[in-house]
């Protein structure tokens, strides 16, 4: 099938040290805003607008994503991508990441809300190449609904895969389906609702940085339970549940802005948009 | 049938040096977190393990893999080794399968002889592929024509068998108590590789954030008699 709801194609080169867009498509549902420079360090950041304000039933979204070598990109979306009722076919949306060389790529968009009987079904294939840094969020959470039941949709399903240099160094698969789980239960959401994943992968990540991110988060906090730990490459994945979308951003954003600062060496972004 | 029967009692025996002995897959955790104290709060989380986590990851896995011995398709299987071992996002899970499974070639080659169990050792050590006991097991089982079904739920059978002996000794919940969860896990089993059954690769790897949170932190335990 070659008909998608939204459409979307952004091709980012380095051009003496800038990286400039060398391609964007976009088409249906699917939008990208003028780019925003938050430092003099060349990289864009481009924000996707769904100006059909949500999706639907058998909406189908794909986005492909193209960094050359030494290309940067920061990637985020203007507001929540809500799911509403679907009935009939999943909402599917499928983004492939293509990294060269040395390129880097963060891609933190606003949180998935799935709403009453949504079924929600998201595929990312990342293929990187050596010197490449990746740092990836996304927030899954229950949407409103009228009878006051915190998981009233059907099926959020998140599967990420990632390639370095051709080989799979990352197989990530979500799957929450209230109906037919305990999903409040031990082992899933255990009293939780919003889930949070977090992968960065980045050639300077020590097991030295991970502690301190660690150590950061030890206190015994019950709005949330994390966990974080090492890929097999220099890198590390972070599992996080809490009862709200803020307290998952509060630690992405956190764990973002210490690796654009200390490993990155590039300046601190804000990316509030409210 | 009765050297197929007896060699299968022996691979399942927690007796049988797989390491699983030292593994408790987040399990003490939770015994530290005090979410899990008894023989019911060990019950709800083994269901969860198996059912939230082991079926999509090395029960999937073994299914697959016996299904790609029957094509001589032996790509799929070092595939499946990748997908297995990465999937696994907690470091200390991931380690303690390519360990287990390591030493459950050293210790089965000699038993058994089978030249797939070589194929897969050299490329375990030419860091070609990483090593699973899921797909260890499931060649050995399909080398001894033992059919698929039985290969899975075996094996299965032998990682919860293993974590209730370690619950046994690690919340502590009494042996008896260990056998009856044991006796009573024979449904869920069941219901385990039926539901393998209707799977496909589609669902490979789904896991449980909250099993998986817990196995992450397990690195962070102060005092810990298991190593994972």
């Amino acid at each position: 099938m070659n008909t998608w709801t939204g459409n979307l194609q952004l091709k980012i080169e380095n051009k003496k040290g800038k990286s400039i867009p060398k391609d964007i498509y976009f088409q249906g549902a699917f939008k990208l805003m003028r780019p925003k420079y938050f430092d003099d360090s060349g990289q864009p950041c481009y924000f996707i607008l769904n100006p059909g304000g949500g999706y639907l039933d058998g909406d189908r979204y794909r986005m492909d994503l193209n960094l050359e070598e030494k290309a940067e990109l920061l990637l985020t979306t203007q507001a929540a991508t809500k799911v509403y009722k679907t009935p009939n076919q999943s909402v599917i949306q499928e983004t492939n990441i293509s990294m060269g060389k040395d390129s880097t790529l963060e891609y933190v968009p606003d949180p998935i809300i799935a709403y009453r009987s949504a079924d929600y079904i998201q595929h990312n294939n990342i293929h990187m190449e050596s010197g490449a840094t990746l740092i990836y969020s996304d927030i899954l959470t229950p949407g409103w609904s009228p009878d006051g039941s915190l998981f009233s949709y059907d099926n959020i399903q998140v599967k990420n895969q990632i390639f370095m240099n051709g080989r799979r160094v990352v197989f990530d698969h979500l799957r929450l389906k209230p109906n037919s789980q305990d999903i409040g239960g031990i082992g899933l959401m255990e009293g939780f609702t919003h889930v949070g994943s977090m992968i960065v992968i980045c050639d300077q990540v020590s097991k030295e940085f991970m502690e301190r991110i660690k150590e950061h988060y030890s206190e015994d906090d019950q709005k949330y339970k994390m966990g974080i730990s090492s890929l097999v490459i220099p890198g590390f994945s972070v599992r996080i549940l809490s009862h709200d979308t803020q307290t998952i951003e509060e630690v992405f954003n956190y764990i973002h802005q210490t690796i654009r600062k200390e490993l990155l060496q590039k300046d601190v972004v804000f990316l509030r948009k409210y | 049938m009765d050297r197929q029967f007896l060699n299968l009692m022996q691979l399942c025996d927690s007796n049988f040096p797989t390491g699983a002995f030292s593994h408790s897959f987040g399990l003490e955790t939770y015994i530290q977190d005090d979410a899990v104290f008894d023989k019911n709060s060990f019950s709800s989380w083994l269901e969860a393990y198996l059912e939230e986590q082991l079926l999509y990851t090395e029960g999937i896995t073994s299914s697959l893999v016996y299904e790609a011995l029957k094509r001589d398709d032996l790509e799929t299987i070092w595939e499946l080794d990748s997908l297995i071992t990465v999937q696994s996002l907690p470091s200390e899970t991931r380690d303690a399968n390519m360990k287990m499974g390591d030493r459950f070639l050293k210790t089965t080659i000699p038993l058994y002889d089978f030249p797939i169990l070589y194929t897969y050792r050299e490329k375990i050590r030419n860091k070609e592929v990483y090593g699973h006991p899921a797909i260890v097991f499931t060649m050995i089982a399909y080398g001894l024509n033992v059919p698929k079904e039985t290969t899975v739920i075996s094996f299965l059978y032998a990682s919860i068998s293993n974590l209730v002996q370690n619950a046994v000794r690690g919340i502590p919940i009494g042996q008896s108590d260990g056998q009856q969860i044991l006796h009573d896990f024979q449904n869920h089993l069941i219901g385990a590789v039926r539901k393998i059954e209707e799977l496909s690769i589609d669902d490979f790897g789904i896991t449980a954030p909250g099993l998986e949170v817990a196995q992450m932190n397990h690195e962070h335990l102060n005092i810990r008699i298991f190593m994972s």
